[in-house]
């Protein structure tokens, strides 16, 4: 797949999109809907406010900005041309509905004149009843010296004459995952620009470990479940992948050589990094942000303990001192100075957070039950982790305020619902549930635990890491 | 997972041989007679039969042996009749047999049984011709697995007489090298249970130690919930899935 952004005519039409976002801010509408944002941010869960602290917390915000997305039509009747611009549209809906921050208006609203420019929009029309929108994406698809090249716009539909919020061009190969690829990209200019900032996730990956081959080995996916493909072919047993936090290395566990140990995967150069061996279990390696450290638990001294070391294996240090089970460490990804991990010196598996030079040391959640596989929100405010009552084997996830303690529940007994991963705009979650026939399966939901998807269908999958 | 499932039938079979033949191991003594006969009179003939080991696998022989005294005729049945006053023979049977031994003489007449218990299928040919001796079958036959409790990696009762017995084989046998393999049920979550399972196979392994087998022959591994015994949602299935578990030779390479 290759990829690249229009040249001149974006970059001019890049200047006149922020302009106009500079412009739009100023509109009474727009100041009022950032300002409620800002003040989300610093409510921290007063007792009038509900769940309003989380809601905001998780970037999810209070309201849905209504957005109408008409299919783009194509320019020309190529046949090639017209099947791509499906698979463009049905990408692009796709990502934007589960966004999190968009409502989408049902395409049954719309008027019966599909706008390809801005000039052509009838604000009355997309603004008024019955589709009542606020935002308008509108363009085409054309097919220009054999590659395919996407107009796209978005428009303010309540300010008539407003200039357009964003106007860009996009080009790629005429290739179904070149036409994935922009509505990825689309996807992700409309929902930075409508949600606060944030970069969407929809270029985003998901590493998981899955038997399909009959071996549980490394694979990894698009964050809508395409384009799945593995990572090894060890024919062993590969576990707990983590992605550095370039996304350009997987650690995880491999049993090939016999013994459970930590390989380092550069996906560049599709070769193994040096990184060394030690006696017993080595498992749930965890970068630190920077990139630099690794944190993993390894039994090198008897009972599996956290350590860490540099991602060259120098400077080993041991954090733990709990002759019991000590695993799962994942680093604050906003400081780097914290680390959580699970221990069951208590008795039964509970999560706790500790200083990264080991001090400090608290338990995180005091609920009894067994709490497990804890993952640390991008903005460093949450904790998401299962946690079921002790020996019945059911779990649901949950997300707590690190800060207050307070905690909401996202799944509801839908099968077994296990190891939570965040996404990079701490919108969505992916994880492992067993709801659609018993089997382990990878499914994301968003952060507030509604539209769960499911993404893999053969054989098991479990331990999924959303990609930075 | 088909070895693991071979060794459990094999354990099964041992463990229900022994109690068999602890159970119908029959020496009977012949009681004393009531009252002591008159001194004058011929003394009642007196023996016993003993067979060694009471509990063969079929296609295996056993050894019968008598005593006797004040006897004139010995018979032994089945299949046997007249013997010596005092001897051995070795038998074969195919089935479960009590052998019975009778003593006549001018004093009246005894007896005295022992049965030959057969155990397992009827051997094939091969089987026949190569008697298990290797120290593979040996471990596969004698060593047995230590259980544990959910969430836990303490060695219980039972798993205390496991290892016990294990660690006297191990002794018995110092060229052996073995792995334990560390098991959880499928309750618990994929990594928690790595850890579990090392824990589980470092405690069999310490206890082990504990009792003189030396560590450099033990290797440990933890597979977690990732290499079932058995995959229903049963607590028997469970049970049976935390375990340390014993592999002959080392699995690393």
């Amino acid at each position: 797949m290759s990829f690249r952004p229009a040249s001149a005519l974006q970059a001019q039409e890049l200047s006149k999109t922020l302009s106009s976002v500079k412009g739009m801010m100023l509109t009474k509408r727009w100041l009022s809907f950032v300002v409620f944002i800002l003040m989300g941010v610093g409510l921290n869960a007063g007792p009038g406010f509900s769940q309003g602290w989380f809601k905001t917390g998780i970037n999810l915000g209070q309201t849905q900005v209504k957005i109408a997305v008409p299919d783009f039509p194509p320019q020309s009747v190529n046949q090639q041309l017209v099947s791509l611009t499906q698979t463009f549209n049905k990408v692009l809906w796709n990502d934007l509905a589960f966004s999190g921050i968009l409502q989408m208006v049902s395409k049954s609203y719309y008027p019966l004149t599909t706008p390809q420019t801005p000039a052509q929009v009838d604000f009355k029309a997309w603004s008024g009843p019955p589709v009542n929108a606020q935002m308008l994406v509108l363009g085409s698809t054309a097919s220009v010296n054999n590659q395919m090249v996407v107009t796209a716009y978005l428009q303010d539909v309540r300010s008539p004459g407003s200039p357009p919020a964003m106007a860009k061009r996009y080009v790629a190969d005429l290739s179904p995952e070149a036409a994935r690829a922009i509505a990825h990209h689309l996807a992700n200019d409309i929902i930075q620009l409508l949600g606060g900032g944030i970069p969407g996730i929809n270029l985003t990956k998901i590493a998981f470990v899955s038997n399909r081959t009959g071996y549980p080995e490394i694979w990894v996916m698009d964050y809508d479940g395409h384009n799945q493909h593995p990572i090894t072919n060890y024919h062993s047993l590969c576990t707990t992948p983590r992605w550095s936090p370039n996304d350009e290395d997987l650690a995880f566990t491999s049993y090939a050589s016999g013994n459970p140990e930590i390989y380092i995967f550069s996906l560049l150069t599709n070769h193994r990094l040096p990184f060394p061996t030690y006696r017993g279990l080595n498992t749930t390696p965890a970068w630190s942000p920077d990139g630099k450290k690794i944190a993993f638990c390894s039994s090198m001294g008897g009972d599996p303990e956290i350590y860490v070391s540099n991602v060259d294996g120098s400077n080993l240090q041991q954090l733990t001192f709990a002759p019991k089970v000590n695993i799962s460490p994942v680093w604050n990804p906003k400081t780097g100075k914290e680390i959580a991990f699970v221990s069951d010196r208590s008795g039964t598996p509970q999560i706790y957070i500790m200083s990264s030079d080991g001090t400090n040391l608290r338990r995180l959640i005091t609920y009894g039950g067994d709490a497990n596989a804890p993952s640390w929100s991008p903005n460093g405010l949450f904790m998401a982790f299962c946690w079921g009552e002790v020996g019945t084997g059911a779990y649901d996830i949950y997300v707590i305020n690190i800060a207050t303690g307070q905690i909401v529940q996202l799944t509801h007994g839908e099968g077994r619902n296990t190891h939570p991963s965040w996404a990079p705009d701490g919108r969505h979650i992916v994880f492992c549930s067993t709801r659609n026939g018993g089997h382990r399966q990878i499914w994301t939901m968003l952060a507030n635990g509604q539209d769960p998807r499911q993404l893999t269908f053969k054989g098991s999958n479990w331990n999924p890491n959303w990609s930075n | 997972m088909q070895s693991h499932r071979g060794s459990l039938v094999v354990l099964a079979a041992i463990l229900g041989l022994t109690v068999i033949g602890t159970t119908s191991c029959h020496k009977k003594v012949v009681p004393p007679p009531a009252t002591p006969p008159p001194p004058a009179a011929t003394p009642a003939p007196t023996g016993s039969l003993t067979a060694e080991p009471s509990t063969i696998q079929a296609g295996q022989s056993a050894t019968l042996t008598w005593t006797s005294e004040n006897a004139t005729e010995l018979d032994l049945e089945p299949n046997i009749g007249k013997v010596q006053p005092q001897g051995s023979t070795t038998v074969s049977p195919q089935q479960s047999t009590t052998y019975t031994l009778t003593l006549k003489g001018p004093g009246g007449e005894q007896f005295d049984e022992a049965r030959v218990t057969v155990a397992g299928a009827p051997p094939t040919p091969a089987a026949e011709a190569t008697p298990p001796v290797t120290e593979e079958e040996l471990f596969e036959q004698k060593v047995k697995d230590a259980f544990f409790d959910f969430n836990r990696a303490n060695i219980r009762p039972d798993a205390r007489v496991a290892l016990t017995e294990d660690a006297q084989f191990f002794k018995e046998h110092p060229s052996i090298d073995f792995t334990i393999e560390g098991h959880c049920d499928q309750r618990g979550t994929e990594e928690y249970n790595l850890g579990l399972g090392e824990r589980r196979a470092e405690a069999a392994k310490n206890f082990l130690v504990s009792l003189g087998v030396a560590a450099s022959r033990i290797t440990t591994i933890s597979y977690g919930k990732d290499r079932p015994f058995c995959t229903e949602q049963t607590s028997a299935c469970y049970q049976e899935n935390r375990r340390a578990h014993f592999v002959f030779g080392s699995e690393t390479h």
